[in-house]
């Protein structure tokens, strides 16, 4: 128990002792005052004989306290310890939750500040030689300082951490703690939680984890999933899923209201009882487009998911020019498809319009023109294939399911008395095919555009009469109108998201940011492709994918920007954050970390008793005037 | 700076044309001896008794009422002032010095009562009589006076008041106004020397000159006090509390000067060593305390 000293050459420094007793046994002269007379001083002082022996004693009970004081220094600046401090110094791995629930308000001001608070709390409290980490569990779990006595740094590293609207990671971030202190034995990690995540009880059974409960009970309703997609049916139609969830322990009542680009889509009462789930999906029709966004009418406790977002792709209305002879079924069907506007022709087009799908029945030019193209039962041979003889009732016996143009399509039921042998010149795709091996519907690629041929007698089929041919137009259509309003997801919060950047060049890498919700941006790698991927998004909300300018810095102070190339919709969407109650079990426990020798090193207590000492040697001076 | 300048000298004037106007017939003149006598003022008549001066007799009330009546006349004495000014070393503190004030106080009475034609003795007192200018009269002799206050100095001696008294009584032949200026720090007791006085049929008037430090000491802590009349010499811790009952010492002190002067009908005068002398004079001449008994 003997202690050591870190720094052993400060005694030298208890030679300052040499000067205090020489000035003590000289006894530094005393002031002269002349006075005109001390008749009146004799008056006083001659009451007070005799001195009292602790006035006589106090000039070396002064002399002893100096010395006292001054080896008290000397000993903290040596920096004392015990052994067993270096050899049982701790390693504690402090994990704050950083998922959205810790945004919650029922503690003031937020869960996340008062989990920082515990944190500071416990950094105050180390020991001298204990190390320690801080590790946020965000997304992904990050490590805002490694493993160190400086509380300074570690404090500082707890301030940094930011809100996010997360889901939580505290068993990842709890893993990255054992990783940091595998190899330690003496080793602790704090948990500072509301306990909203998987395992959270089984976690505690590790006795080398302590806990720290943040958060009560709070009234909270949120918004846990929002889904909009294109209806499979109409080509402007839309769903929107909508759940919602009561994450408090009290019936609540809250309005759903749902906008699109800022107009009234639908508005909805809910009354949910405890822990209650709600979900519906509206249909609704809009080919515009725009963004989604659901709210409540009322704030709770948690905002982050009191609203979410998602992106309804802009249907593009598609032109097609179909030059036929006369087919009324044919006609109907590309009228029946909303987004396609149909000019009928009874000749070959001679020119198509930009961005218009010429579609040929029967008459095909001998050279297919360039771009988009739907031929149906050709009536020659042209650059891309030659035309053979007919075949009698081709029976369907292949088609590609995984095709879009495919989808919700089968043909095997559909009578189809006769159709045209073609030999397809260059790379097809078999759409479907016949017994014999031949394209009945085929799909042929070629740089200036692909081309869908249908070989089919449309006159003796009853195919246009089947509910298989409108799907089947409408899914060319779809196919040649490319991605565009196709579903666009909404990325729960933390995850990563692919986006389609269109136009990108292989070899002209285009740099873009990302522009988070609250205006933001961030850099992102170069694309070469057609996709890039920005996140983790930890901020819920429409993310913008924008071209990077050189001029960022005037971008971000004014208040025009540039038209995004992509849009997400980022939305907490997580019931475990969304819920708000207390975790059962989840209780604080095993923090025991300020126990011990106060939490402080030696030299702080030599300190304190040099102060406690300076103090009572000014009372000593002190007491010489008004005592 | 010489003690007495010009504009001291200015002020004097002004304190004796002052002090005849004011205090004319009212304060000098009640010095005047009651004796009757060869003076040239009438005071009154009585009855002739054999024996009487002829020359004394109202013939003109004799001729009228055949009454003989003789004429008195006030004989007119000159006032005697002797001023005892203490020239002990503890004069010499205060800021400014007690003694400076001392000494222009001594040389305004003195001049005042040259102007009335008094006769004036300055007289340096300490342990015993350490200076002196004798009796003198007549305004002429005010330079020299002056000179002769210029030129004294605190010495090196305890106060006793008693003893100084009792050497000036028994060389003064003739009573008079007695002008004790001093600190009166006298170890035995003021009240001692100032009884000397008065019961050799002075008439004293005790003016007590002090500075603001001796009344209210602002040192504390461990200090080495220095008497400077003895040179004695105490080690002492000054507290506030010491400091408390030091200043209740000193105000005792002065209600025993007051309560002495009052009891007895002294005049006395009570100042700090900061205030203009002609201040205090003019002080003294209202509160006729110091002239007038």
């Amino acid at each position: 128990m003997i202690p050591q000293l870190a720094y052993p050459t400060a005694l030298a420094l208890a030679a300052l002792a040499i000067p205090i007793v020489i000035f003590y046994i000289l006894k530094i002269r005393l002031r002269r005052e002349p006075v005109a007379t001390i008749m009146f001083w004799n008056q006083i002082f001659e009451e007070k004989k005799p001195r009292s022996l602790w006035q006589k004693l106090r000039h070396l009970i002064s002399l002893l306290l100096q010395l006292a004081f001054l080896a008290l220094l000397v000993l903290a600046i040596g920096e004392p310890f015990f052994s067993w401090e270096s050899g049982r110094s701790r390693r504690i791995v402090i994990v704050i939750d950083q998922s959205a629930s810790m945004n919650a308000t029922d503690v003031k001001p937020t869960r996340l500040d008062r989990a920082k608070d515990e944190a500071i709390k416990l950094i105050d409290a180390m020991r001298f030689r204990d190390e320690a980490a801080i590790i946020a569990a965000g997304n992904p779990p990050r490590v805002y300082s490694g493993l160190t006595d400086h509380q300074r740094t570690l404090r500082s590293a707890v301030r940094e951490i930011p809100a996010a609207d997360g889901p939580t990671t505290v068993p990842q971030a709890v893993e990255l703690a054992r990783r940091l202190v595998v190899d330690h034995d003496n080793k602790r990690i704090i948990i500072i939680s509301d306990g909203g995540f998987s395992g959270s009880t089984d976690m505690l059974k590790d006795e080398s984890i302590a806990a720290i409960a943040v958060g009560g009970a709070a009234t909270n309703v949120g918004i846990t999933r929002f889904q909009a997609r294109r209806s499979l049916v109409d080509p402007i139609g839309y769903e929107i899923l909508v759940e919602a969830m009561n994450g408090s322990n009290e019936r609540v009542e809250r309005r759903i209201e749902i906008d699109l680009s800022g107009e009234p889509v639908d508005v909805v009462p809910l009354k949910l009882a405890a822990g209650e789930k709600w979900t519906r999906v509206f249909e609704k029709t809009s080919a515009e487009g725009g963004i989604l966004k659901a709210f409540f009418d009322k704030p709770d406790a948690l905002e982050a998911d009191d609203s979410a977002w998602a992106i309804l792709p802009k249907r593009e209305y598609q032109r097609v020019i179909l030059s036929t002879a006369g087919n009324l079924f044919l006609e109907k069907v590309f009228e029946a498809i909303p987004l396609v506007k149909l000019t009928v022709v009874q000749e070959i087009a001679k020119a198509t319009e930009p961005g218009a799908i010429p579609a040929f029945h029967r008459a095909v030019p001998a050279v297919i023109p360039k771009g988009r193209v739907i031929v149906i039962e050709p009536d020659r041979s042209t650059d891309l294939w030659d035309r053979g003889e007919a075949i009698a009732a081709p029976i369907v016996a292949k088609q590609d399911k995984d095709s879009p143009l495919m989808a919700h399509v089968r043909l095997d039921n559909v009578m189809m008395p006769e159709a045209r042998k073609l030999s397809i010149k260059g790379q097809f795709v078999s759409l479907a095919q016949s017994t014999t091996g031949d394209p009945l519907y085929a799909l042929i690629r070629r740089p200036e555009g692909d081309v869908l041929v249908i070989t089919v007698n449309l006159d003796k089929s009853d195919l246009p009469l089947q509910t298989a041919f409108p799907i089947l137009m409408t899914n060319a259509s779809a196919y040649f109108a490319g991605e565009k309003g196709e579903l666009k997801e909404s990325i729960p919060a933390g995850s990563v998201a692919d986006v389609s950047i269109p136009d990108i060049k292989a070899n002209e890498p285009i740099s873009f940011v990302a522009r988070t919700p609250d205006g933001a941006t961030r850099d992102l790698p170069p694309a070469s492709t057609g996709k890039i991927t920005i996140g983790p998004l930890d901020r819920r909300g429409i993310w913008s994918v924008e071209k990077k300018r050189d001029d960022e810095d005037r971008m971000k102070r004014s208040e025009t920007r540039p038209a995004p190339v992509a849009q997400v919709a980022c939305n907490l969407a997580d019931r475990r954050e969304t819920d708000l109650r207390p975790v059962a079990d989840w209780s604080t426990r095993r923090v025991d970390i300020a126990r011990g020798f106060g939490g402080r090193p030696v030299w702080y207590y030599l300190i304190a008793t040099a102060w406690i000492l300076t103090a009572w040697e000014w009372f000593l001076y002190q007491r010489r005037w008004i005592d | 700076m010489p003690l007495f300048d010009s504009d001291f000298l200015k002020k004097l004037e002004y304190l004796a044309i002052v002090s005849r106007r004011v205090f004319r017939g009212q304060i000098l003149a009640q010095r005047r001896t009651r004796q009757l006598g060869g003076g040239i003022e009438f005071a009154d008549h009585r009855d002739y008794t054999p024996g009487d001066d002829f020359r004394h007799l109202d013939w003109n009330v004799y001729a009228r009422h055949d009454d003989l009546l003789i004429k008195r006349f006030q004989e007119e004495e000159d006032l005697h002032v002797y001023i005892l000014l203490d020239c002990s070393r503890s004069m010499a503190r205060g800021e400014p010095a007690k003694f400076d004030l001392a000494r222009r106080v001594a040389a305004a009475l003195a001049y005042i009562a040259l102007a009335n034609l008094d006769r004036v003795a300055v007289i340096g007192v300490a342990g015993d009589l350490v200076a002196d200018f004798p009796l003198t009269r007549g305004k002429g002799r005010i330079l020299s006076l002056l000179k002769f206050l210029e030129n004294l100095e605190p010495i090196a001696a305890a106060t006793d008041l008693a003893r100084s008294a009792a050497s000036f009584v028994h060389r003064s032949q003739r009573r008079g106004l007695v002008v004790i200026i001093s600190d009166l720090y006298d170890p035995a007791g003021f009240e001692k020397g100032v009884d000397i006085v008065r019961h050799h049929r002075h008439e004293p008037h005790v003016v007590q000159i002090y500075d603001r430090a001796e009344a209210e000491p602002k040192f504390l802590g461990d200090l080495e006090l220095f008497d400077v009349e003895t040179g004695a010499v105490r080690k002492v811790t000054i507290t506030e509390r010491s400091l408390k009952q030091y200043r209740q010492i000193y105000k005792d002190f002065q209600e025993s000067i007051r309560s002495y002067c009052v009891s007895r009908a002294i005049g006395h005068t009570t100042t700090t060593a900061d205030v203009a002398f002609d201040e205090l004079i003019l002080k003294m001449m209202r509160s006729a305390g110091a002239l007038t008994s």
